[in-house]
């Protein structure tokens, strides 16, 4: 950290004193490489933070551009009157744009946005109001307490200050709550609704947030150039800006920078070869995706794993025992959960059909049934992933049926998958932080106004993050990514991510599935310290030993019904039970057996 | 009525092109999940290559389109193998790689014949015939009939060849396909290499049409790309069918609003995926948690 202010500190003296030793010439090179820089910090925080993928970032620069041109040279505005409204149009624009995310992802995404930055090129080069082909020129002077701005090396000045605190604006939406969340919402959005994050909120802020920067880098353009004309926010730029964040690194705000600033700076020198230069740009793109997607930022972490891993012969972490909570943290029992008459249909296929259920406070219940029972459906619905074709579900009397994920997560309600879905690419100890973080989407106002009570916040996240990776005897593994853990490391790193939500109502899609059988004895361990903890738990297994020692009632469903409710002892020897599970066949004095005390 | 008509017959021949450019994309797209945004470069070279061919070596019309299908076939080829290491893994990477692969086809372009372009006479120079009143160009006529043949040519492929059954295999569990013995990796070649024929099918077929230019990729591969939203992605006769709308959609707007045909387009195209997002034939997919 303390090398890491250093570097900042080098590299910003650097700066101040750099226009000395440049022409006329290449100080402008210099103006026009820090609004991409800018640019593309934009295209990091919504790409490589949220996973957005926008190809709009053009858009959101020419339309805040256009906007200080037309408000300045038709309107009459003052330039900075103009600025501040060309932010606010192009954050609008952001927010439209941003809209065809919350119905669709990925390509789908890419597309639309690619679509409407060409809509938006096709209107500027036919308008009128926006000069056609010839754009606008006479974008006056932008005045500044009597400092001349025509001057191109006092305008870097002015560039500079905006960009140091834009970057570092990023970087602290990046390292903090709000980029915590947008991470994780993009390594599983599913997942990071289920903890809390609200993700359609955090689409939207991830394009805002590319919108405001492009509309900052817009400004500082047209301040520069004051000349607008349509190729300047063509496809192609669009291109180019994707491959500075590329090959920089998306994740990182400022390996984006380090690719805009290179890729600026080489097609100045490539000016009289631009089309080798577009080649060369295309066929790097090629190879960073194939070779190295963490971009060059992601380089030094690689080197540094290499390095380590032929110095030091093996990192000896170690999966402590856990350690049960000493006593209920708010004196409660935790929720009960009435399921009543819930029916889901997949087009022709009956999932559910009518199933009622109801979970008393404080209860450990499992739900069993042969695969394809409808068993995850009913776990997908009641934590808000599906909505129902019929029926009804509450948590102590709230009804939780039609409620978003992260609705339901800030009623008390945590679940963990049947698959795993950690947050990938994120450290063990950020997927606990995501799901200790419990501050509303409205607490971001803090971000421009309050910071510092953002980083106090952070603090005590942390503080708290490090007691619950202890308790669930994880401390060794904090910085470790999920995917390099084994298995039953990362099925306790899901338990312990659900129980930093805080939850009253805890349900767990076979948690013991890959488990060794030391591993489900510890499981088992976990669970009832839960419920001791004043945590209702709901649990879908299929390992019937487990199911059978654990549970107090069980829930048996098949083919899309109940056909058992009852202790485990009443359930294992109903003939249903058994034909539905084992079929009609099979000896079931081995299970009465085990059940039996 | 009759210039809705005229604008209606005019869509067609567009909308028979972007259908066979949506059509390439499907076929990648539902093979291997991956869309291929340099797609539409890969029309543009087919249309360089197809007429080059046609007006220097002075070769049929009809003769050169097979030769440009060879070349695009090639460079689909090319793509696949540079990108397998990310088949299946990460999606967003190879879509960003193959807009990498869409600036290098674009600037070999431009190396090789010049950024101004040219214009390509059309192989079908008898009058246009009147029906009605309406006056429909042959060239049309055989781009339609071009695309009609192609398509049953690629379903019968698909479900009447050996070949073509492994690669629906591919599409629908490519762990599953690799357990009975199919080479996943060339399935996937394979796919990409008729898509790519494909696009050049559309690029030779759409030469005539347009003025062959580097940058002619750009807007025919986004509205292709709409196409096969439209559709329904990764659906073949959905693919026809966004294509022609799209065709049709093109038509009508370059007729009402002039030079702001594709920001109608584009808009109206926005609207219609926010309210079906799994377009008009598409199977709506399930989150499985």
């Amino acid at each position: 950290m303390r090398y890491r202010i250093g570097a900042f500190a080098v590299l910003g003296i650097a700066a101040w004193f750099l226009p000395y030793g440049l022409g006329p010439y290449g100080i402008h090179v210099v103006d026009i490489a820090v609004v991409f820089a800018l640019l593309a910090v934009g295209l990091g925080l919504a790409m490589g933070v949220g996973g957005q993928i926008n190809l709009a970032q053009v858009a959101f620069f020419g339309v805040s551009s256009y906007a200080v041109a037309i408000l300045t040279t038709r309107a009459g505005f003052g330039f900075w009157t103009s600025a501040v409204l060309a932010l606010v149009a192009a954050a609008l624009v952001g927010v439209f744009v941003g809209i065809p995310a919350l119905r669709m992802q990925s390509h789908y995404l890419g597309i639309v946005t690619l679509g409407l930055a060409l809509a938006f090129t096709n209107w500027v080069t036919n308008s009128t109001i926006t000069g056609g082909a010839d754009g606008i020129s006479g974008i006056p002077i932008p005045p500044l307490f009597g400092i001349d701005l025509s001057s191109e090396y006092l305008y870097y000045y002015v560039e500079l200050i905006v960009f140091g605190l834009a970057l570092g604006f990023a970087g602290f939406v990046a390292h903090t709550g709000l980029g915590r969340r947008m991470r994780a919402m993009r390594d599983d959005s599913l997942a990071a609704g289920a903890v809390g994050a609200p993700v359609p909120v955090l689409r939207m802020t991830a394009f805002v947030l590319a919108s405001l920067y492009g509309g900052v880098a817009g400004v500082l353009y047209a301040g520069l150039v004051r000349y607008v004309a349509p190729e300047t926010f063509s496809i192609a730029n669009m291109f180019l800006l994707l491959a500075m964040v590329i090959i920089g690194g998306r994740q990182s705000i400022l390996g984006c920078v380090v690719g805009a600033v290179a890729l600026s700076l080489l097609r100045e020198v490539l000016i009289d070869f631009s089309v080798y230069a577009q080649l060369g740009f295309g066929v790097v793109v090629v190879l960073m995706v194939v070779l190295a997607p963490t971009g060059l930022a992601g380089i030094p972490a690689r080197i540094t794993r290499v390095v380590r891993r032929r110095r030091t012969a093996e990192h000896h972490a170690t999966l402590r025992p856990f350690a049960p909570a000493s006593a209920p943290t708010d004196g409660g029992t935790g929720a009960g959960l009435a399921i009543s008459g819930i029916s889901k249909q997949f087009r022709g296929l009956k999932a559910l059909q009518d199933v009622s259920m109801s979970v008393a406070p404080g209860e450990i219940r499992g739900v069993v049934g042969p695969n394809g029972s409808g068993k995850t459906t009913l776990f997908n619905i009641v934590s808000g992933i599906y909505t129902v074709s019929a029926g009804s579900a509450s948590v102590d009397g709230t009804v939780v049926t039609g409620r978003r994920p992260h609705q339901l997560s800030r009623l008390g309600l945590a679940r963990t998958f049947q698959n795993l879905r950690l947050f990938g690419q994120m450290t063990v100890l950020d997927n606990v932080l995501v799901a200790l973080d419990r501050s509303s989407m409205w607490a971001a106002w803090r971000y421009p106004l309050w910071p510092f009570g953002i980083l106090r916040a952070e603090r005590d996240l942390r503080v708290r993050a490090g007691r619950l990776l202890d308790q669930f005897g994880l401390t060794d593994f904090a910085d470790a990514a999920p995917k390099s853990l084994p298995y039953g490391i990362q099925r306790r790193l899901e338990i312990a991510r659900a129980m930093a939500t805080g939850p009253r109502l805890l349900l767990l899609d076979e948690p013991a599935a890959g488990l060794n059988g030391e591993e489900v004895g510890q499981l088992s361990e976990i669970v009832r310290s839960i419920r001791d903890s004043g945590v209702t738990v709901v649990l879908i297994e299929h390992n019937m030993g487990l199911v059978m020692s654990l549970c107090d009632r069980v829930t048996v469903l098949a083919s899309g019904g109940v056909i058992a409710d009852g202790t485990p002892a009443e359930v294992a020897v109903l003939p249903k039970v058994i034909e539905a599970y084992l079929g009609d066949s099979m000896n079931t004095n081995d299970i009465a057996a085990e059940v039996s005390p | 009525m009759e210039v809705f008509f005229q604008t209606l017959v005019g869509g067609l021949g567009f909308g028979a092109v972007y259908a066979l450019v949506a059509m390439g994309f499907s076929l990648v797209y539902r093979t291997m999940g991956l869309v291929n945004f340099a797609h539409g470069q890969v029309v543009m070279i087919g249309a360089y290559a197809a007429s080059t061919f046609y007006m220097s070596a002075h070769v049929p019309f009809f003769v050169s389109i097979p030769v440009a299908m060879l070349v695009t076939g090639l460079i689909g080829l090319v793509i696949e193998r540079v990108l397998r290491p990310l088949e299946n893994k990460d999606f967003d990477l190879m879509l960003i790689g193959t807009i990498g692969f869409g600036m290098v086809l674009e600037s070999l372009a431009t190396i090789t014949w010049g950024a101004t372009g040219h214009a390509v006479p059309s192989p079908v120079d008898t009058a246009p015939l009147d029906l009605f009143g309406i006056r429909l160009r042959t060239y049309s006529l055989v781009v339609l009939g071009i695309a009609a043949l192609a398509t049953v040519a690629l379903v019968l492929f698909l479900q009447r060849t050996k070949r073509g059954a492994a690669m629906q295999a591919v599409a629908m569990d490519h762990e599953a396909a690799t357990a009975v013995g199919i080479h996943v990796g060339r399935s996937n070649a394979i796919a990409f290499a008729i898509g790519a024929g494909l696009a050049a099918l559309a690029g030779a077929l759409v030469a005539p049409m347009l003025y062959v230019n580097p940058t002619l990729g750009g807007s025919l591969g986004i509205k292709g790309f709409a196409a096969a939203i439209l559709g329904g992605f990764g659906n073949i006769p959905g693919a026809i069918v966004g294509g022609i709308a799209i065709g049709l959609l093109d038509s009508y707007a370059a007729g009402r609003f002039q030079a702001y045909s594709e920001l109608v387009v584009f808009l109206v195209f926005t609207v219609i995926i926010m309210i079906r997002p799994t377009g008009l034939f598409g199977e709506r997919t399930v989150n499985r948690a």
